[in-house]
């Protein structure tokens, strides 16, 4: 088996790529900007518009004057935000933060994906069913279980378990990155993972061979081979925890740890609001987001390997021995931290009166649990309007995804590869910034902001603002699908005298209908929770239910928080176990037919 | 007779490269003609030029006298009737074998009636019958293959293209599965046109080939004049197994170059350098034309069942000869070629 350099970049959707025969009449091209101009012009209008308008605002602070529009260029005030010391401080805080966790998790994530692909384990479908559960909890919900948990009258303390100084040591950096680690080492372990398995035995066997001790292979030959995908798992996290505003709004918050994030939607929605001051601090935190992007760009156009022949062997599994017991228990440790000890923190306190009483039987309660599952409550209004709200989110994402990718699927050339960099720069986009950016579009801009669908502070805009969120993931997990159709299945269909729409619908979408069904649950869950969006376009109707998860911490009415956190992850668990049990078995045959079967005589 | 494909000065060029050039083809009604080229002779690119999946820059081409595509008028693919199976087949696979073949009726807007008259035929001709229920996946190789076939033949083309429907196949099942298909396609009258890269699967099937060459056909004959009179070098190099000698010709025979045997007696009335095509099997011993002999010594030899399939360099060139024998590497060789199967090809 042979490794080359691989030279090119977007490996993510690499499976995608394929060469397409080119339409050259000028029939095909109006034919082409028909059917794609409406598509394109909505991803400029629900992502590219609002994020330049955050850029342009930052340098031309006037734009939005309420006493008359300013279109001067001015950085003056970009460079005042720059100098003051509590955004430079934010800055600081921001790469402290992310430095540290990019390190920690990574390391976590590495040792948790070595122990999971290359050795034997006991207790190992609870070990390996980890990383997916704690990536699918949204950040603010650990960060708000750790502070019942952590905090001086919180569940550790109670039992004894919290030392004094470690308490007050968890509310400040050393916190946010424990926290931050737990909830972010899964991506660094699906990276590397993903990166093991690839790597078969056969380099392995290979060195062994020539010469090379164990210890010999794992640095000379297994260590530069995974040697990008470290490097990239350092990278996603780093801007993971740039962009992160849940444990920013939280323990951050709290702790008074400043960081961009938070600095962004205090400056834009705290009385008085400084749109110069969140637009210079959106314009730092996507600049450094950029860098990050172009880093991991620079990065797998120069580093990065790729099998160009050969058939991959079985990764070598080692059999630890004894030592399998103690790291058994050292990964049930980390699973009890990262998942299991937060979720029954936030089980207790939705069942219990105080936090301070703790696991007293008279401190046991139903009323926070009943509030938030009664009609007419507030908390139950907000968890019902937030499942609406992912549901249609989901179906309208994963519609314009569908359409998008075949049509990016069909030209081909060059416009593909600029939308999938898009979608793939865009996913990195902090959601803080996107909504600062839906603030300023539709309350701001004229003709948007007289706009009566969407309308600024109505649940359409926070719909639309959670579908541009939600658009370029959705749109990168179903492009992979299309693009991995055989592009004849559909001129098979064309020949056969099928209209686009009858493709689209009878060979397209029941082909890839898993991929979009993972995207319609992956959107529906991630907006169920999805707080940046609605933090920053609460309508007036009434928060969504993150928002109204923070109101009600912030307010001191955690338990009843809980008990809306606990409702929305056991209803959002429940719609998307059934949903994803009934289409698995109903699309079953279909994976199972789509499979390529030897070619042998009738 | 209105020809059932005819393609008329049709160019494509893309990224810049010409990929068809100013290309006529005429393919008559229940005729089978090949495409037969290398990788990148357009052989491909012209025949998703007549499915209509892909757009030439300038030409004509008529499907049953009917103009499918000029300078200002194109139909659509899916309103040429025309029936193509893919190299992969393209089977739906989310669909039984039944309705891979009502799905394009249905889009056609026929009735139900005539749509389970079709299936049925189509699934009886291609043997499939107890199949109909059945999804791709739940099919051999061969069985796929007919499944493409009669989905094609339910919708009743005027025209069906073939893009090297074998080449998913090993050498063990091409010949078997290249028989049956033909043996359906010629039940049913159709015309097709094939593409194929592979010669022995385009002498097989073929009532004419078309060999193509950067974009344009070199020769368009049938397979036995294109075996026995190739137009030029590039073509009898393109008809596998022929070795090409040069050398110099008179009226009448051949001086192979590098070489101090006699002249050949040839039927070519050729003058100054040429080729001679030289076809493996047309080798004998030596006494069977004692004055037309050629020397040599084995380079190479692999058997090959009916004969030895031997390399011999005659002076500075190699031919490659089957023979009854198989004398050691490095002994020297005497055999003899008949005049009238001397070939000579200007250079």
């Amino acid at each position: 088996m042979t490794i080359s350099q691989k030279d090119g970049a977007l490996a993510l959707a690499g499976g995608a790529v394929r060469a397409s025969m080119t339409r050259s009449s000028s029939a095909g091209s109006r034919q082409f900007w028909r059917g794609a101009l409406p598509v394109y012009l909505l991803f400029f209008v629900l992502i590219g518009l609002p994020l330049g308008l955050v850029l342009v605002q930052a340098i031309v602070p006037g734009l939005f004057n309420p006493r008359g529009m300013d279109f001067r260029l001015n950085p003056a005030a970009l460079l005042q935000a720059l100098a003051s010391s509590r955004v430079a401080v934010s800055i600081v805080h921001s790469l402290q933060l992310a430095g540290a966790v990019a390190i920690t998790a990574t390391a976590l994530g590495g040792a948790f994906a070595f122990l999971v692909q290359r050795c034997s384990l006991p207790w190992r479908g609870v070990i390996v069913s980890l990383p997916w559960l704690v990536f699918l909890t949204p950040s603010y919900l650990k960060a708000l279980a750790w502070v019942l948990l952590m905090s001086p009258a919180g569940y550790l303390a109670q039992f004894g378990l919290l030392p004094p100084a470690l308490g007050q040591a968890f509310f400040g950096l050393p916190g946010l990155v424990f926290v931050h680690t737990l909830g972010l080492f899964p991506m660094a372990s699906f990276i590397l993972g993903s990166a093991l398995t690839g790597l078969g035995s056969e380099f392995e066997d290979a060195a062994r061979v020539s010469g090379a001790s164990p210890l010999g292979v794992w640095l000379r030959i297994n260590g530069p081979l995974l040697a990008p995908a470290l490097a990239l798992s350092l990278i996603v996290i780093f801007a993971e925890v740039l962009s992160d505003f849940g444990m920013a709004s939280t323990i951050a918050r709290s702790s008074n740890f400043g960081v961009l994030t938070y600095g962004i939607y205090a400056a834009a929605s705290d009385y008085p609001v400084d749109f110069p001051l969140a637009g210079s601090q959106a314009l730092v935190l996507l600049l450094l987001v950029v860098v990050v992007v172009l880093a991991d760009r620079l990065l797998r156009r120069q580093k990065d390997f790729r099998l160009i022949s050969g058939r991959s062997k079985a990764a070598r599994i080692y059999d630890l021995g004894a030592w399998r017991w103690p790291v058994a228990i050292a990964g049930l440790i980390v699973a009890v931290l990262a998942l299991y000890g937060p979720l029954i923190a936030i089980i207790v306190r939705a069942s219990s009166q105080t936090l301070g009483h703790g696991l007293a039987w008279d401190n046991l309660t139903t009323a926070n649990l009943a509030q938030a599952l009664s009609l007419g409550t507030a908390a139950n209004a907000a968890l019902g309007s937030s499942l609406v709200y992912a549901a249609i989110t989901a179906v309208l994402a994963c519609g314009t995804a569908l359409l998008l990718a075949i049509r990016l699927e069909a030209i081909g050339g060059v416009l593909r590869p600029v939308v999938l960099g898009l979608s793939l720069g865009a996913v990195a986009v902090p959601g803080i910034v996107l909504g600062f950016g839906y603030i300023l579009l539709w309350n701001q801009v004229p003709g948007f902001r007289d706009s009566v669908f969407p309308r600024y502070g109505d649940a359409s805009l926070l719909v639309t603002g959670y579908v541009a969120a939600a658009l370029p993931y959705c749109l990168i997990v179903i492009l992979s699908a299309v693009g991995q159709l055989a592009p004849n299945l559909g001129d098979a269909a064309r020949l056969q005298g099928v209209g686009g729409l009858g493709r689209i619908l009878q060979i397209t979408l029941p082909l890839v209908l898993l991929s979009v069904a993972t995207a319609f649950l992956l959107t529906f869950i991630r907006t169920v929770f999805e707080l940046p969006m609605s933090q920053m376009l609460i309508p007036q109707s009434g928060p969504a239910a993150p928002s109204m998860i923070l109101k009600l911490f912030s307010h001191d009415r955690d338990g009843l928080a809980s008990a809306l956190a606990l409702t929305a992850m056991v209803a959002t668990g429940t719609i998307g176990g059934a949903a994803w049990l009934v289409l698995n078995r109903f699309a079953a045959f279909r994976r199972t037919s789509a499979l390529p079967v030897e070619r042998t005589a009738s | 007779m209105t020809a059932a494909l005819f393609c008329r000065d049709v160019s494509k060029s893309l990224g810049g490269r010409m990929v068809l050039s100013a290309l006529n083809l005429e393919v008559n009604a229940g005729e089978v003609v090949s495409l037969l080229g290398a990788s990148g002779s357009g052989k491909t690119t012209l025949l998703r030029i007549v499915a209509g999946l892909a757009n030439p820059d300038s030409g004509v081409v008529s499907v049953a006298g009917r103009e499918v595509w000029n300078a200002r008028s194109v139909v659509a693919p899916e309103q040429r009737r025309i029936g193509m199976v893919f190299q992969d087949y393209a089977l739906w696979p989310h669909m039984t074998v039944a309705k891979n073949l009502s799905f394009g009726l249905r889009s056609q807007g026929l009735n139900d009636r005539e749509i389970d008259k079709r299936v049925s035929h189509a699934l009886e001709v291609a043997r499939l019958s107890a199949l109909r229920e059945r999804y791709p996946s739940e099919l051999s190789g061969g069985q796929q293959q007919r499944v493409a076939i009669a989905r094609c033949l339910a919708g009743r083309p005027s025209l069906m293209l073939f893009d090297e429907p074998l080449s998913n196949l090993d050498a063990a099942l091409r010949e078997d599965m290249r028989m049956e298909m033909m043996e359906l396609v010629r039940d049913e009258g159709t015309t097709v046109l094939y593409v194929t890269h592979d010669q022995a699967d385009a002498m097989a099937v073929s009532d004419r080939i078309a060999i193509m060459r950067a974009g344009s056909i070199a020769q368009l004959d049938t397979p036995q004049r294109i075996y026995d009179t190739p137009a030029d070098p590039f073509v009898a190099n393109f008809i596998g197994g022929f070795s090409l000698i040069e050398g110099q010709a008179g009226d009448g025979w051949f001086k192979p170059g590098g070489d101090d045997s006699a002249p050949l007696r040839t039927i070519s009335h050729l003058s100054g350098n040429g080729l001679l095509v030289v076809r493996p099997e047309d080798a004998r011993p030596r006494d069977t034309h004692p004055t037309n002999v050629l020397k040599g010594i084995v380079q190479a030899r692999a058997f090959q069942g009916r004969c030895w399939r031997l390399s011999v360099a005659v002076g500075p060139q190699r031919l490659r000869l089957d023979w009854p024998e198989g004398p050691a590497i490095g002994s020297a060789i005497e055999f003899s070629l008949p005049p009238e199967r001397c070939l000579i090809l200007a250079t």
